[in-house]
């Protein structure tokens, strides 16, 4: 009997006041029987293993512990009778309706504040009141596309609405990954029991947005604007817009012009109809909204006002959130529809009006008091019975100053259901976050819903945020044949092509590529320069002290963490390897191999949803280690190299992971080309302060060695010549040999040869402007001779033929590199 | 009688900039006392695409895309306006029947629901630059109020307090400074003082705007006029229920007559800024403005009939 203990203190869903199960609930409690408790358990396990290993997290803000944490799923779904939904359903799609209308009239209009049904105060003292968009709606008959509401069972045993969410809800995504994860996980509990299905519902929530296409018609182009990897259900922005067929991009990734909005890709700029909005909308455009905003799209606003854009949710719809509303739902509803409100509202009292305020002021210890705008980030929400007397002195303060941003609450004790919490089953409160979606003229209503669960016995707040559990509904009663939509099947291909990738998915793992590279070449110089350090003391002799210096001033070469070794007087380093520890683990200075390793942490995040899930592991393990490892204050030198061990290992298993399993259509050509470009530049930042200047002999040896390990190009090197290390047997291996796949007349042929797979490539009589610098840096490698380039003047110690050629090869990689960007990312001049 | 504007903004820009949206609201609106006659709006590097709308206000708009890359902006506008001076004299006259409301009649009639006072009501709202209430604001400007007594003469008898309490010092304050600070140093530039009067008159549940126009100055006496001696200008209106809007000019502590040219009206400033823009790839800019007013008197037609008559 695993019900034996459980006690609801309020309605609860599976039981009847006198203990008995209600009819509906029968079938499972059945199931749950026959299961067991342990079996439960066992399936709460399957259900963790299930989700952590699909990725699906919520990431938490602030949380110590990281930003992800792992989504809950309860075993034991919410189960609704059909005819409880039907009603539910009925209220959803006038609910749906009423705010459609409410929404254009405030936009245009405004009706309902001329007629005073609602006081304009609520509508003007509402930061979701976009001035910015009045008078743009008016040719739609349905822009509010999407609806949700949060709902829960009140004592009456009805089902009430506790707010609207119209901005961007979340849940969809979680929703319907909740339910196939059910499907896999507990089949057992199924039967004997028929529930609805979601899939027509999703395949018409794809219509719908594939139908703004107006613009591309045969192949629309609709996106999902995410605010980026931090966001709290970045997850779930990543999972919809590949279950919905939509390119998941962030502002960057846009630019409006010509009254419309283009997505930039690899291949050039590509009109985008329909913008499946996951950005709150005061960061969507920081011309005309908020102008601090790093996230938008400049120019969005006037893209709309010229209706080149379509945008579920439309810009503007946040004033549907403010609960200074919810007084005034009955009365809209009949003045709008001539309706009584299907679903009822917990009682509520706007205080910018005197008598109702004046009865929040006096009931204020047993009211809810809660600000009507969610957007100013102030906990918003007062519990009149945990406030002390001056907490409640405080809140009357704040109502009297600003009465119309307050509404006061009944608070109501809302229904509970069994859930599965720490190995027993007890009740906790469940809220219902229903969708409701524009098809035909109507409102349709998803036949289930995201479930959340409180954390706590008392606890009716029930967010994601705060680390409760969620459930799936099941709403009983039969699907129609699932009909598949053809219509609108987006092309299986169509979004994994070269020349579709977002130009920011296309930088970042650019990005990846060079500060990869960076990190490697970095660590590995600083190891060996380390160990040659430590080497001092055995041989002890000018020429080794005299290559120790090259050495550490090629290092601050290499990382530019100048002025370092090549200082001169009173700033000349003293202690090396406090310099060189400095290079490693100095977060804030310049060229340091910690903040390389920052910046590749960065382009990590950005491209991690096309890695797989051991990259992220390695990568998050080895930043663990790191940040133990550089917050020593100053480590012995072996405790330094073997740190520097480890962290190469990392870094060499996260690139193999990337090169083995991304492809080449997914971007890694840009990873490869950025990797080329930084393996030369670095070369040659070596091979300057390495090659060029005249050394005694044993000094040159060593210098021509470490050159030679540092690259771990030692071995290939003396299988090559068979010789002793000689200056020019080393220059003309490490720069000109085209046999050698690590020299730099190499690395330059391959990113040759990666250029003409490029999507906007023009087999054309004349290079392009990213390809000309690199065919010239090309040739004049290919055209030189090594004699000429050892070659020395009289009395001279530099080898200024060398160093002319090696400063002229970079820069004209750093031009290729700007034009690259160009063309590919900015798209500024298309 | 006429007045032709030219007002030129250049900002100067650390990098290159290659692609900026702007909002440019430099074309004055239309009222009962003013009408454009003419406009032109240029920039350099010049303009890719632009159009003009009206805001929620009513207030003239353009948006601009430059594209060129450049490192320097200028943009250049020219403006001829036609006042209507007997629509002025009017409206003088009717300053005359308002001052018979008082204040507690302007605050009982604000909590009605007529058409006009429900637009008037977003002005008795927070709003970005004016958000809070300061209290000691508040008690400064109730000294001049009673609910008995005329609300224009005490708004009157408020600007010119804050005309001689407060010092016009420019470079004190940005753009951002907190309203807050003005009123504690008692220093800004006409756009701080249209702020602390429309904080402290909301503060006593009245409706007020912000307004953004040029005034005409005089060279002093026996001087010619310099060409771009003026600058833009700010000043503040009240709602006055039945009545409609009246200015205050509390900078110069006059009540605006025919000098005063209005470009739009809004909240605070953030409704009415005269150019906004988003630039790609840039780091800090530097603004430097001109502006010139000057005045035409109406065409010689009219003169020359009357002389002919006399």
């Amino acid at each position: 009997m695993i019900f034996e203990n459980y006690t609801a203190s309020s309605y609860d869903e599976m039981f009847n006041e006198d203990g008995t199960i209600r009819e509906h609930w029968k079938a499972l409690a059945q199931n749950l029987e026959t299961l067991g408790l342990q079996q439960l358990n066992v399936k709460q396990k399957e259900i963790d293993w299930r989700l952590e290993d699909n990725g699906v997290t919520y990431n938490v803000y602030d949380d110590p512990n990281g930003i992800s944490r792992p989504w809950r799923l309860d075993p034991i779904p919410l189960i609704l009778e059909g005819s409880d939904w039907d009603r539910i359903e009925a209220g959803m799609q006038q609910r749906a309706k009423l705010l459609n209308l409410l929404f254009k009239d405030i936009y245009g209009e405004q009706k309902v504040l001329k007629q005073n049904i609602v006081p304009s105060e609520v509508i003007f003292g509402h930061s979701g009141f976009l001035r910015e968009v009045h008078g743009l709606y008016a040719h739609l008959e349905h822009p509010l596309m999407i609806v949700a509401a949060d709902l829960a069972r009140g004592p009456d045993g009805k089902m009430w609405v506790i707010h609207d969410r119209v901005q961007s809800p979340s849940g969809l995504g979680y929703a319907i990954e909740n339910r196939l994860t059910m499907n896999s996980a507990v089949q057992t509990l199924y039967s004997n029991i028929s529930i609805r299905r979601l899939y027509a519902f999703y395949e018409d929530f794809k219509s719908m947005l594939m139908k703004q296409g107006a613009h591309n018609k045969s192949e629309p182009l609709n996106v999902l604007l995410t605010p980026g990897a931090h966001n709290e259900t970045y997850f779930e922005h990543a999972y919809l817009s590949s279950f919905l067929g939509l390119t998941l991009v962030q502002g960057q990734d846009l630019l409006a012009k010509g009254g419309a909005v283009w997505l930039k890709s690899l291949k050039g700029l590509r009109r985008v109809d329909a913008i499946l909005r996951r950005l709150d909308e005061s960061y969507c455009d920081p011309l005309e909204l908020r102008s601090d905003s790093k996230l938008g799209v400049s120019g969005l606003v006037h893209a709309v006002r010229k209706q080149g854009i379509t945008m579920a949710n439309p810009l503007g719809c946040g004033i549907l959130e403010n609960l200074g509303i919810h007084p005034f739902m009955p009365k809209l509803a009949h003045f709008f529809l001539n309706e009584e409100l299907i679903l009822p509202q917990i009682a509520s009292w706007w205080c910018g009006q005197e008598k109702e305020c004046e009865y929040v002021l006096e009931n204020l210890s047993t009211l809810i008091v809660k600000s009507i705008d969610r957007s100013d980030n102030q906990s918003g929400t007062f519990r009149g019975k945990d406030l002390s007397a001056e907490e409640q002195a405080q809140l009357r303060t704040k109502i009297l100053e600003n009465p119309h941003l307050f509404v006061g609450q009944e608070e109501v004790q809302f229904a509970t259901a069994p859930s599965l919490v720490e190995g027993t089953i007890k009740p906790r409160h469940v809220v219902i976050r229903s969708f409701a979606i524009t098809k035909d003229e109507e409102y349709e209503v998803m036949p289930g819903a995201l479930v959340r669960v409180g954390s706590s016995d008392d606890s009716l707040i029930v967010s994601g945020q705060r680390g409760g559990s969620s459930k799936d509904l099941w709403v009983l009663g039969e699907s129609g044949p699932v009909v598949p939509n053809n219509a609108y099947k987006p092309k299986a291909t169509f979004e994994n092509s070269l020349e579709n990738i977002p130009s920011l998915r296309a930088e970042n793992l650019f990005w990846l590529g060079r500060y990869l590279m960076r990190c490697i070449m970095s660590a590995r110089m600083i190891r060996i320069t380390l160990k040659s350090l430590a080497n001092a003391t055995r041989y002890d002799r000018q020429g080794n002290l005299h290559a120790q210096e090259i050495l550490c001033d090629t290092l601050s070469h290499l990382s530019m963490t100048y002025p370092g070794f090549l200082a001169e007087g009173e700033d000349k380093v003293i202690d090396p390897v406090a310099e060189i520890w400095s290079v490693i683990g100095q977060n804030d200075r310049v060229g340091s191999l910690h903040q390389a390793l920052n910046m590749l942490s960065n382009a990590n995040t950005s491209t991690k949803n096309l890695l797989p899930l051991e990259s992220w592991r390695i990568f998050d393990r080895m930043m663990r280690e790191w940040s133990e490892y550089a917050n020593d204050t100053l480590p012995q030198q072996r405790t330094m190299i073997s740190g520097l061990d480890s962290l190469l290992v990392s870094l060499m298993a996260y690139k193999a992971l990337i090169e083995d399993s991304l492809f080449a259509q997914q971007g890694l050509i840009l990873y490869e080309i950025g990797a080329g470009l930084e393996r030369a530049q670095l070369l040659i930042a070596k091979s300057r302060s390495m090659l060029t200047s005249v050394y005694e002999p044993f000094t040159e040896y060593e210098v021509l060695e470490t050159l030679l390990g540092s690259s771990e190009s030692l071995n290939a090197y003396r299988a090559h010549y068979r010789a002793s290390i000689e200056l020019e047997h080393v220059s003309e291996f490490m720069l000109l040999d085209s046999q050698f796949p690590k020299s730099l007349i190499s690395e330059i042929s391959h990113l040759l040869k990666l250029l003409p797979k490029l999507p906007k490539f023009k087999h054309d009589i004349y290079l392009s402007r990213y390809e000309e610098p690199l065919f010239e840096a090309f040739s004049i490698l290919r055209l030189s001779r090594i004699e000429s380039l050892c070659a020395l003047a009289p009395n001279s110690v530099v080898r200024e033929n060398m160093d002319a050629l090696l400063a002229s090869v970079s820069n004209k990689l750093i031009v290729a590199s700007d034009e690259l960007s160009k063309t590919y990312f900015a798209h500024y001049d298309e | 009688m006429l007045y032709h504007i030219f007002h030129s903004t250049q900002f100067s820009y650390q990098q290159w900039v290659s692609f900026s949206h702007n909002l440019i609201r430099l074309k004055p609106r239309d009222t009962p006392f003013q009408t454009v006659i003419d406009f032109s709006l240029s920039t350099d590097p010049a303009i890719t695409e632009m159009s003009g709308y009206s805001d929620y206000f009513g207030n003239h708009l353009h948006h601009v895309l430059i594209r060129e890359p450049h490192h320097h902006l200028k943009v250049t506008v020219r403006t001829c306006i036609a006042m209507d001076l007997q629509a002025i004299e009017q409206h003088r006259m009717l300053a005359q029947y308002a001052k018979d409301v008082t204040y507690g009649q302007a605050l009982q009639a604000l909590k009605a629901s007529a058409p006009d006072v429900i637009d008037a009501k977003q002005f008795c709202m927070p709003s970005k630059f004016i958000t809070k209430m300061d209290p000691t604001l508040r008690d400064y400007v109730a000294s001049s109020f009673s609910h008995q007594r005329s609300l224009y003469e005490s708004v009157q008898e408020f600007m010119g307090r804050i005309y001689h309490d407060f010092q016009f010092v420019s470079g004190f304050s940005d753009v951002d400074t907190p309203v807050e600070a003005v009123f504690e140093a008692r220093k800004g530039v006409c756009q701080d003082f249209a702020h602390v009067a429309i904080s402290a008159l909301r503060s006593l549940g009245l409706a007020v705007r912000y307004v953004s126009g040029y005034i005409e100055t005089l060279p002093p006496l026996g001087e010619e006029k310099l060409f771009g001696a003026d600058a833009s200008h700010a000043w503040f209106a009240i709602f006055i229920p039945g009545y409609g809007w009246f200015d205050f000019d509390p900078t110069n502590n006059i009540i605006p007559y025919d000098q005063h040219i209005v470009l739009g009206y809004g909240r605070d400033y953030a409704d009415v800024a005269p150019i906004q823009g988003v630039v790609f790839g840039s780091g800090r800019s530097n603004v430097s403005v001109t502006v010139d007013v000057t005045r035409e008197e109406m065409p010689a037609q009219n003169q020359s009939q009357s002389q002919s008559q006399s």
